[in-house]
C-alpha cells in the first residue's frame, strides 16, 4: 500500500512540476553517493574522535604528585592512613561552595601529612575546566598546588564557558600567589598537561563520578548535608581516625 | 468534468503531502542535528548524562555517551538532505522510543537527573526529581516519534536526493 502511494506521488509530479528538469540517473546517483559518503566520514571521524580522546593515555606526560593508582590524581601522603579523594571541576560553582567552606581546612591536613588527599581536577564542564586543571598541575609541579587550587576557586568566573579562562589569565594568578619560574608559564601556555586532565576526566568517567563535588571518604561518598557544614565534615574525619 | 475535479483533489492532496514530508524532514533532521551538535561539543557531560540513567553498565553507557552524538547528526543529516528518507525515520524513531523508555523509567525510579537531551547531563542541579519535565520531555519525543512514522508512511517530499534516483 505504502508502495503504491509513493509511485502516485512521484509519478503525480512529473506533470505539474516544473521545479526539477529530469536529469540522467547516473547522474543523480553521483550527487547522491557523494553525499552519502560525506555523511559517513562526519559521523565515523567525529564518533571515532569522542571514543579516542577519552580513552586514557598512558603516554601522557604527568606532573608531579600525581598517583596514577588514584586515578591520576594530585596526591598528598599517600601513606596516611585515612583517605580523601574530592572531584571538583574548576568551573562548577558548587565546588567554589565546598572550597570556601572547608578548603582551608582540608589543604591544612594535607600541609600537616594527616591525611592522604588526592585531588581530581575533573572537566565536566567544558574545555575551560580542562584548560584550568592543566594549569593547576603546572603549579602542582612547582610545589605550589594548594595555593593555586584556591586561588582559582577564589577567581571563578560567573559564568562557565565565557571564555574567561585564560592561559594568560592562569599565569597571571600563578603570580599573584608568588610563583616566578619561568618553567610555570611556558607550562601553562603549552597546555602540556591538557591530555593528564583527560586521563583525570577518563578514570572519573569509569567511576562513575557524575557530579561535583563529588567527595569520598575511604571510598564511601560524603553526604551533601556534610559538604557545606564544616563541623560536619570535621565530625565525619574524626570519626574515621583523622587527628 | 469529474474525472478532472477528482484528478486535480489527487494532485492537490499529494502536493500537500510532499510539502509535509518535507516539512517533517527538517523537523525530525533539525532535532536530531541540534540535540547532536550540543552534545558533541562536550563529550565527557555526554557520557555522564547516559550514566546518570542507570540503565547500562558504566562502559557501555560511557561508549554509548560519546557515539550517540554523532549517530544523531549521522540520521540528521540524512533527514534533511532527504536521502534513505524511510530508514532514516525507522532509526529517528527508533531513538525517540529508547528516550522514551529511559526518561520514563527515571521517572518510575525517582531518578533526580537532567535529561541530557541537547547537552548539560547529569544529576539534576537542585538534587530534586521534576516530574513535570520528565512528563515534557516524554510528550515532545512523542510527537517526534510520530513525526518519524508519518515519514516512514510518506517518505517522498521536496527537494530529497532520494527522489532524482527513481
Amino acid at each position: 500500500m505504502a508502495e503504491k502511494s509513493a509511485k502516485n506521488v512521484s509519478n503525480a509530479n512529473k506533470g505539474p512540476n516544473p521545479a526539477k528538469p529530469k536529469k540522467k540517473s547516473s547522474k543523480d546517483n553521483g550527487t547522491r553517493n557523494l553525499v552519502i559518503g560525506m555523511i559517513l566520514l562526519v559521523v565515523l571521524v567525529g564518533a571515532g574522535a569522542a571514543l579516542a580522546k577519552n580513552r586514557t593515555d598512558t603516554h601522557a606526560v604527568l606532573p608531579s604528585s600525581v598517583s596514577v593508582a588514584d586515578g591520576y590524581g594530585v596526591t598528598f601522603n599517600p601513606k596516611a592512613p585515612v583517605k580523601l579523594d574530592i572531584y571538583e571541576d574548576y568551573q562548577c560553582p558548587h565546588c567554589r561552595d565546598f572550597e570556601t567552606v572547608n578548603g582551608k581546612y582540608i589543604s591544612s591536613l594535607a600541609r600537616a601529612g594527616k591525611m592522604h588527599v588526592v585531588f581530581h581536577p575533573i572537566t565536566l564542564l567544558g574545555p575551560e575546566s580542562a584548560l584550568t586543571a592543566a594549569a593547576a598541575a603546572c603549579a602542582s609541579d612547582q610545589g605550589k598546588f594548594l595555593d593555586y587550587h584556591a586561588a582559582l576557586f577564589q577567581n571563578q568566573p560567573a559564568s562557565e564557558n565565557s571564555g574567561a579562562w585564560t592561559n594568560d589569565k592562569l599565569v597571571l594568578i600563578g603570580h599573584s600567589i608568588g610563583i616566578t619560574s619561568a618553567k610555570f608559564d611556558t607550562c601553562v601556555k603549552s597546555g602540556q598537561y591538557t591530555q593528564w586532565a583527560m586521563n583525570v576526566e577518563s578514570d572519573a568517567s569509569a567511576k562513575n563520578i557524575n557530579s561535583t563535588p563529588t567527595v569520598l571518604l575511604n571510598g564511601t561518598v560524603v553526604p551533601p548535608q556534610a559538604e557545606l557544614n564544616l563541623a560536619a565534615l570535621k565530625n565525619l574525619f574524626r570519626a574515621a581516625g583523622v587527628k | 468534468m469529474r474525472s478532472r475535479g477528482i484528478e486535480m483533489k489527487k494532485f492537490f492532496n499529494e502536493s500537500v503531502t510532499l510539502w509535509l514530508t518535507f516539512a517533517a524532514r527538517l523537523l525530525l533532521g533539525g532535532v536530531l542535528f541540534a540535540a547532536g551538535y550540543l552534545k558533541a561539543t562536550n563529550s565527557a557531560q555526554a557520557a555522564a548524562a547516559v550514566r546518570v540513567y542507570r540503565i547500562l553498565p558504566i562502559s557501555l553507557a560511557n561508549s554509548f555517551g560519546y557515539a550517540l552524538p554523532w549517530i544523531e547528526i549521522g540520521i540528521a543529516l540524512l533527514l534533511i538532505a532527504g536521502i534513505w528518507v524511510r530508514y532514516s525515520a525507522i532509526a529517528g524513531g527508533a531513538l525517540m522510543g529508547i528516550f522514551i523508555l529511559a526518561i520514563g523509567q527515571a521517572w518510575a525510579r525517582k531518578l533526580a537527573i537532567n535529561c541530557g537531551c541537547f547537552g548539560n547531563g547529569g544529576v539534576s542541579a537542585d538534587g530534586k526529581v521534576h516530574p513535570w519535565v520528565y512528563l515534557a520531555e516524554i510528550l515532545r519525543d512523542m510527537g517526534l516519534l510520530i513525526t518519524a512514522g508519518y515519514l516512514y508512511r510518506f517518505p517522498h517530499g521536496k527537494f530529497g536526493l532520494d527522489r532524482l534516483s527513481e
